[in-house]
């Protein structure tokens, strides 16, 4: 076992002015993920420490956080990694409700605004059938588990909240680009507004932070071209 | 939400794209040939003999030389005024229409001018 340096970020809204950082000894091996470490903090040195967690195994998409600046899924992140102070923050570009516990509603308010549900008029019983080539279109976008890393490494949505943000626009490709569906005409207002695919300025980063490399900035990229093409479509139209 | 109006950034998106792979293909050859091999004596100078130039410009009735204008000044001006427009606004500094008029609107400036002098290049003789 080795003694890991945790700095966290404590913030309690109801007493504390301001965010500060509070130093915990954890003990460690080369299994230890940053949530394991945090867990142990909670259960045995700081029992009102807030964070947020389900499943352990990177598919929830609860435990973001920042881990020296850096958005991390906690799970997914190992003290063995790190060999000086561990720096453990809120995701960055949300509100902070209390330590690492971050306000995730705006967020969703994207997520909802781009309608990221199959719109058809299917109303049979039948298993809708789809070739691989079909799958493939849409599958690598379809594994977003809404962690909200993307949104906290985006230098545009901490600049405009307003910007619809990587994961939601990827959502909206997911959905557009899927054979069974009949909506991208309900989703292209929102992307072709200056806070659809136009707030990016491709940076890029979101796809390097996202956990499961389902590359949203290709999928920024794409909306971009499909948002230019409905922009010449909409000239010709009376 | 409600639907937000339709952004014009398609068009500038457009101009920025095409002068960055202008930027990309062009320039590189160009810098080469113009700043590097004919300065240090490696390029054959009948080459860049003023009427060979002009013949080759004046070559497709002209077209030539306004494609290459195109290729070379005025898309590459779109991509930096592109650059310049949203490095403003990552900089948190001044941007806004104004911005978007002075950045776009020096790029349409120099274009047209860049376009006219090579018109009148072409038209000359």
């Amino acid at each position: 076992m080795i003694d890991y340096q945790l700095l966290i970020q404590r913030y309690d809204p109801e007493h504390d002015n301001e965010p500060r950082l509070q130093r915990f000894t954890v003990p460690g091996d080369h299994t230890t993920s940053v949530l394991d470490a945090l867990l142990y903090v909670q259960q045995k040195l700081e029992v009102t420490l807030g964070l947020r967690w389900s499943c352990r195994m990177a598919i929830c998409g609860s435990c973001g956080v920042m881990v020296n600046g850096i958005p991390k899924l906690g799970c997914k992140t190992f003290l063995r990694d790190y060999h000086s102070d561990i720096t453990i923050e809120p995701l960055a570009h949300f509100a902070v409700e209390k330590d690492l516990i971050v306000d995730m509603t705006q967020f969703l308010a994207h997520l909802s605004a781009i309608k990221p549900y199959l719109i058809n008029d299917y109303s049979g019983t039948t298993v809708h059938k789809q070739t691989p080539a079909q799958l493939a279109k849409y599958q690598q976008f379809s594994n977003c588990i809404n962690c909200g890393l993307c949104y906290s490494a985006c230098p545009q949505f901490g600049l405009n909240p307003e910007f619809l943000g990587p994961a939601a626009i990827t959502l909206a490709q997911r959905y557009n680009l899927d054979s069974r569906d009949n909506g991208k005409a309900a989703r292209m207002p929102q992307l072709n507004g200056k806070n659809g695919a136009w707030g990016c300025t491709f940076v890029g980063f979101c796809s390097d932070v996202c956990p499961k490399q389902l590359d949203p900035a290709a999928a920024v990229n794409q909306a971009k071209v499909e948002s230019a093409k409905d922009f010449i479509i909409s000239m010709f139209k009376p | 939400m409600n639907s937000p109006k339709r952004s014009d950034e398609p068009i500038w998106w457009a101009l920025f794209s095409a002068g960055g792979v202008c930027f990309a293909v062009f320039l590189p050859g160009l810098i080469l040939a113009v700043g590097i091999l004919w300065p240090l004596g490696l390029l054959n100078s009948s080459v860049l003999q003023y009427a060979q130039l002009l013949s080759l410009l004046q070559s497709g009735y002209g077209l030539t030389g306004l494609a290459f204008t195109g290729a070379v000044i005025c898309l590459p001006l779109f991509h930096a005024a592109h650059r310049i427009h949203h490095g403003l606004h990552d900089l948190k500094c001044g941007y806004s229409s104004a911005t978007k008029l002075l950045c776009y609107g020096t790029a349409g400036i120099l274009s047209v001018l860049a376009l006219y002098l090579t018109l009148h290049l072409i038209l000359a003789d």
